[in-house]
């Protein structure tokens, strides 16, 4: 029993990390339409920064949150506009032009650090919290409140500010949302920025847990589309929920199974909801191909 | 809806035309070989240039004329690659017939696998086939009986032409060339042929081709199959090429998978000579950046990489073959 909580509580633990890495990826996808291959690579810029800051000027990653944000809401600005307002209607080229960009950012943090492991665990990652006799590291809960409190952030802003039903109009459909007087490409450059932004707050808070390397981005990305793709595209709750499904199903295949094949569980559910239910267990029926291949 | 681009609609000209046409500016391609004759490391890096381009020739197939973008050619490749060099080494069986197994079990897993993630439209299908390439990737890992595990297979240097092992760097190079030859024929006479006016159709329009009584899946289906046989007969041809097996250098997606449809990119999408164009731009820049750069940069070569694919997203969309045609055709339209 004390096994079976043990796997439980680190199974969700994990599963708060992907819910913060893929809420704004959930949001860019289901909103502008773009799947960002490069997410995992704006959540490894964010923790190479936060880091930066801890080195250079001794500020630690729970203060450089606020920091590392909008830096990355800025740079999540330029890319959305240089390189995806371009492409907006051509899915192959975007699919080309954000794997161009996380081989870019990857490469470019390599050649910056040399490919020197860098790591802020030592600082931070010690401290342990006693809940109810089972042991969880302090920082893995920051990160599960944290991913806890920005979904429900997210679902006010998107229920009850106009900027939010503004972007749940263009969810639903972009041609009316344009007719009812939305501006549909600011909409996106916000929403983009803003799920960068997300990713920064990921980066900061993720800096303590995992040893900073440039290839790490490659761990959160394909778990982060398993939970959209599960969650249900452009649904926060979904992100939310999807995140804490998928950290429990793989705590619990790599006790049970092998850690060694978790990739290939996450393959299992993926390619099963994909072919069950296309458009997830809370997203909207058909939404996967709207606006795929619409003008405007 | 856009309008058809240059190479979409078929033109007037005959199957024996466009065979023809393909075929010379293949044998342009022995140019630089013949340029680079008796340069050992030159050489060696065309015999690579010729085996991307018919592997992105083949990836063309259902990426380009179909609008399928699959980030999982990979996996057909490895296959390909680990059943050659284990029919050799354990079965003694010579690469020359172990490709042909090797292709059909590359071609029946690809259906296999496609059966239900052809649903999936769009990005959807590409980051499904990610999550395929990903998955086999851990699996290869994972099976080291077959595969060797990470330590990978090593195949033993027995040099002789039934092995497909020579220590002269041209026989590789010729060998590559031919293969590269034989794909991009077969893409030329798709691209004349029933299947690859259905492909280009369900690229443009898949409700409209269903519409107009093409079995989408059915046909999805085919050009797949083509596609990863011939992607299988590649990998053979590498694993007794490198002869070092082991999963990185087969499933790491911006050397393989997505290199492919990168060289296709460059090329041109969708044309018969552009994966060939595009692998002979792209394999000697990146050898020639990972020479001069990574050296003093780690990772620089790649860091070019990255950007010109950015770049070629946004400004070279119909790539070289496809700005010249363009070129050429507003000249002979001014004319």
């Amino acid at each position: 029993m004390e096994t079976f909580l043990n796997i439980l509580l680190s199974g969700i633990l994990l599963g708060g990390i992907y819910s913060l890495v893929s809420i704004g990826l959930n949001l860019i996808f289901g909103v502008v339409r773009i799947v960002n291959f490069a997410q995992g690579e704006l959540v490894m810029l964010a923790m190479y920064a936060t880091y930066f800051c801890f080195a250079k000027f001794g500020i630690g990653p729970y203060y450089a949150v606020f920091l590392v944000a909008p830096l990355m809401f800025l740079l999540g600005l330029v890319v959305q506009r240089l390189v995806l307002q371009p492409l907006q209607n051509e899915p192959m080229m975007q699919i080309f032009a954000t794997f161009g960009l996380l081989i870019l950012f990857e490469n470019s943090v390599l050649a910056i650090t040399r490919g020197e492991g860098y790591s802020l665990a030592g600082a931070y990652s010690r401290a342990v919290v006693d809940i109810f006799g089972l042991q969880a590291s302090l920082s893995r809960i920051i990160v599960f409140l944290a991913a806890t409190t920005i979904a429900a952030a997210l679902m006010l802003f998107l229920q009850h500010t106009m900027a939010g039903k503004a972007i749940r109009a263009v969810i639903q459909d972009r041609q009316s949302a344009r007719l009812m007087g939305i501006n549909v490409s600011r909409t996106y450059l916000l929403t983009f920025a803003l799920g960068t932004a997300l990713a920064g707050v990921a980066g900061a808070l993720l800096a303590p847990i995992y040893t900073l390397s440039p290839y790490i981005g490659g761990n959160f990305i394909l778990a982060a589309f398993a939970v959209v793709v599960l969650g249900g595209l452009g649904s926060v709750p979904g992100a939310y929920l999807g995140g804490l499904a998928v950290g429990l199903m793989e705590s619990f295949a790599g006790y049970y199974v092998d850690p060694a094949l978790k990739q290939a569980i996450w393959f299992i559910i993926f390619v099963a909801v994909l072919v069950l239910r296309p458009s997830g267990l809370m997203g909207q029926a058909g939404a996967e191909e709207v606006g795929l291949r619409e003008q405007g | 809806m856009r309008a058809p681009t240059q190479g979409e609609l078929a033109g007037p000209r005959s199957l024996g035309r466009t065979l023809v046409q393909a075929a010379g500016l293949v044998l342009l391609g022995l140019v630089p070989l013949g340029l680079l004759w008796g340069n050992g490391y030159w050489v060696n890096i065309l015999a690579t240039a010729y085996l991307f381009a018919a592997l992105a020739a083949s990836w063309n197939i259902i990426g380009g004329f179909g609008g399928q973008f699959s980030l999982g050619h990979g996996v057909f490749f490895a296959i390909g690659a680990y059943t050659v060099a284990r029919l050799y080494l354990d079965l003694g069986l010579t690469p020359w017939l172990g490709v042909f197994p090797a292709a059909a079990l590359a071609m029946v897993v690809a259906l296999l696998i496609s059966w239900p993630t052809f649903r999936l439209r769009g990005p959807f299908f590409a980051i499904a086939t990610m999550a395929i390439n990903e998955a086999c990737f851990a699996l290869a890992n994972y099976s080291d009986r077959i595969t060797g595990g990470p330590r990978g297979i090593l195949v033993p240097f027995r040099a002789g032409f039934s092995n497909m092992i020579f220590i002269e760097r041209w026989k590789y190079a010729l060998l590559m060339f031919g293969f590269m030859a034989i794909v991009v024929l077969i893409t030329a006479w798709l691209r004349r042929a029933r299947l690859g006016h259905y492909l280009m159709a369900v690229r443009a329009d898949e409700d409209a081709a269903a519409a107009a009584g093409i079995n989408v899946l059915r046909v999805k289906l085919q050009g797949m199959a083509l596609s990863a046989f011939l992607t299988g007969i590649g990998g053979g041809l590498f694993a007794m090429y490198v002869r070092v097996l082991d999963p990185p250098s087969l499933f790491t997606l911006p050397d393989i998978g997505v290199k492919f449809a990168l060289i296709t990119l460059i090329g041109g999408i969708g044309t018969i000579i552009g994966p060939v164009v595009g692998a002979i731009l792209i394999v000697p820049l990146e050898n020639f950046l990972r020479g001069s750069l990574s050296g003093d940069i780690p990772g620089g070569h790649l860091i070019v990489l990255g950007a010109v694919l950015v770049i070629a997203a946004l400004f070279l969309k119909r790539g070289v073959v496809g700005a010249f045609l363009g070129v050429a055709r507003r000249r002979r339209g001014a004319s």
